[in-house]
């Protein structure tokens, strides 16, 4: 196998991550082995280490998930609260302000990890300079925005899971003039072109969206969200 | 050419997926679960009826009449098929009866993606995320099916099967980039042909209505729609199809359906909302004729049927929103 582009990845703490309250210049992210930078790496290190097991039977899970055929029973099946979808319909009705990468990059930074106990943001799988957010200022028309995930693991299931639960995520929030697209950054997967044309397959999207058990997990990942 | 749109009916409460035409009706299928019959003989388009919703556990995605009579065929994301009809009650003459459930159809091992009827009614074909499409014969009744065929050279999920208007010709579309060609061949069904070109999912295909050639048109993921002819026959049932046009180039993004009215125009739309007219000047050239742009606003529009009721060509269109748009034509 070749050398992924974000195997091992430094945990950012979450106070790091890009945000529009900061100023942009304190939140650059070299590859310098600080002290700092080093001890997260350790971290994560020893993290990888003791959730082995636990992440093994998550890809187990999520592979049976995935390749499940029968409709499950819904008496585990974990429903979203009104609550939730609520707020998320107030939240794209005041949208009024046109939406920019960092908005895109707020509403999925903190989605968790389905393998880690950390967010998207804090194990770069999600950049703000992969964002691209094509608006068009006429709103009866439609706009465009563009993420590039970078897994920290190869495993196919996964990526489509972290891939799934973005797309639910922005589809829930954004208003239905923008059409997302979710890519695999170049170099980042071995099924590239397999996973890509999944995440953006509205039928597989949808169909998957009705599947109980898949929708628990996604939600799951959802709850860190702010 | 002018499009105007005649009504719009916001019918369902999640996407509309799929509409078929018979006999001055309207079916729609749509992620709520539902399958709703309008009237398109009446200018105010009203909702006729809404079909008994508990049949289906998910999405219907697919909904198709039987030719010569009132029967409806449906697929849902829940792996199966339902069959619907009126019975037949003499005692009820005159007023209206309730569609009734007649059989559900199981079979395919998950999300069925799309039914048709063959031109006669005979044969009922379906498809799934399963890979497979199936052949089925029904009884008069349509309460009665037996699976006369499995073909499973599709290496992806199909995503569409469609019946010539005229003969027994079946054409399917995939995920896998290419669409399939089936014919019978001494009782069994034989793919006839593979047609390679688009360069992403195709998702819909419809053929022409013509007795002296045989032609297909397709639209892909790719944003292109394009029109294939059979050539000749070719040996041990294998038929030699090529494509013959690549139609002007109008969508930005996923073109999800087609359909081929019977006075030779192509209407296609999708992703990018847009809902487009061509018509041919000379064999295998097309050109632009209508233009809508955003047809549901900013929804994704799923399906575009052509259907004449009364004389007059209609042109329905449904989108993610669950609305239904009927418009009308000046040619």
């Amino acid at each position: 196998m070749s050398e992924f582009i974000n195997e091992n990845p430094d945990v950012l703490d979450e106070n790091l991550l890009p945000s529009r309250f900061k100023d942009k210049t304190d939140i650059i992210l070299d590859n310098d082995l600080k002290a700092e930078n080093l001890q997260r790496r350790m971290q994560l290190f020893s993290i990888h280490q003791n959730s082995d097991c636990q992440v093994y039977r998550s890809i187990e899970l999520v592979d049976r998930l995935l390749a499940q055929e029968e409709v499950l029973s819904k008496n585990d099946a974990p429903e979203l609260t009104d609550a939730e979808t609520e707020e998320d319909d107030d939240e794209s009705e005041e949208s009024e302000d046109p939406i920019d990468a960092q908005e895109i990059y707020d509403l999925i930074a903190y989605i968790s990890d389905p393998e880690h106990p950390l967010t998207l943001g804090q194990l770069a799988v999600v950049n703000l300079i992969d964002i691209e957010v094509r608006e068009n200022p006429d709103k009866t028309k439609i706009s465009e925005v563009l993420v590039k995930i970078t897994p920290t693991i190869t495993h196919c299931s996964l990526a489509t899971l972290i891939g799934l639960g973005i797309r639910v995520r922005l589809e829930r929030a954004l208003p239905a003039r923008y059409r997302i697209t979710i890519l695999l950054k170049q170099g980042s997967h071995q099924s590239e072109n397999q996973v890509n044309k999944q995440l953006n397959d509205k039928e597989r999207i949808a169909a998957a969206c009705e599947n109980d058990q898949l929708l628990g997990v996604v939600s799951k990942m959802l709850t860190t969200c702010k | 050419m002018v499009i105007s749109l005649l009504q719009s009916l916001k019918l369902h409460k999640d996407k509309l997926w799929s509409i078929d035409c018979a006999k001055g009706l309207a079916a729609t299928a749509s992620s709520d679960r539902k399958i709703k019959l309008i009237n398109l003989r009446n200018s105010d388009f009203k909702e006729l009826e809404e079909l008994d919703d508990n049949t289906h556990k998910k999405s219907v995605r697919s909904v198709c009449f039987r030719p010569h009579s009132s029967i409806l065929a449906a697929g849902s994301f829940d792996s199966t098929i339902s069959i619907w009809g009126k019975e037949e009650n003499d005692d009820l003459q005159g007023t209206y009866q309730e569609t009734e459930p007649l059989a559900i159809i199981e079979g395919h091992e998950n999300e069925v993606k799309s039914v048709a009827w063959s031109h006669s009614g005979d044969f009922l074909a379906s498809c799934s995320r399963d890979k497979s499409v199936w052949i089925w014969e029904a009884d008069e009744m349509g309460e009665e099916f037996e699976c006369l065929s499995v073909l499973q050279e599709h290496t992806q999920d199909v995503k569409h099967v469609v019946w010539h208007p005229l003969v027994n010709l079946l054409a399917s579309s995939s995920y896998d980039d290419t669409i399939r060609l089936w014919k019978e061949e001494e009782d069994d069904w034989e793919c006839a042909a593979v047609l390679n070109g688009h360069e992403g999912t195709v998702w819909c295909s419809d053929f022409e209505t013509s007795e002296s050639s045989l032609r297909l048109v397709s639209c892909s993921d790719d944003s292109s729609v394009r029109v294939w002819k059979h050539v000749e026959d070719g040996e041990d049932g294998e038929d030699v199809w090529a494509q013959e046009s690549v139609l002007p180039q109008v969508h930005t993004r996923a073109v999800y359906c087609v359909s081929w009215s019977p006075d030779g125009y192509i209407a296609s739309t999708g992703s990018d909302g847009i809902l487009a007219v061509y018509k041919e000047n000379e064999q295998g050239k097309w050109e632009v004729v209508a233009q809508q742009t955003e047809a549901h606003g900013v929804f994704e529009v799923n399906v575009v049927k052509w259907t004449k009721v009364g004389g007059k060509t209609l042109l329905l269109s449904g989108a993610d929103d669950g609305s239904v748009n009927i418009w009308s034509f000046s040619f």
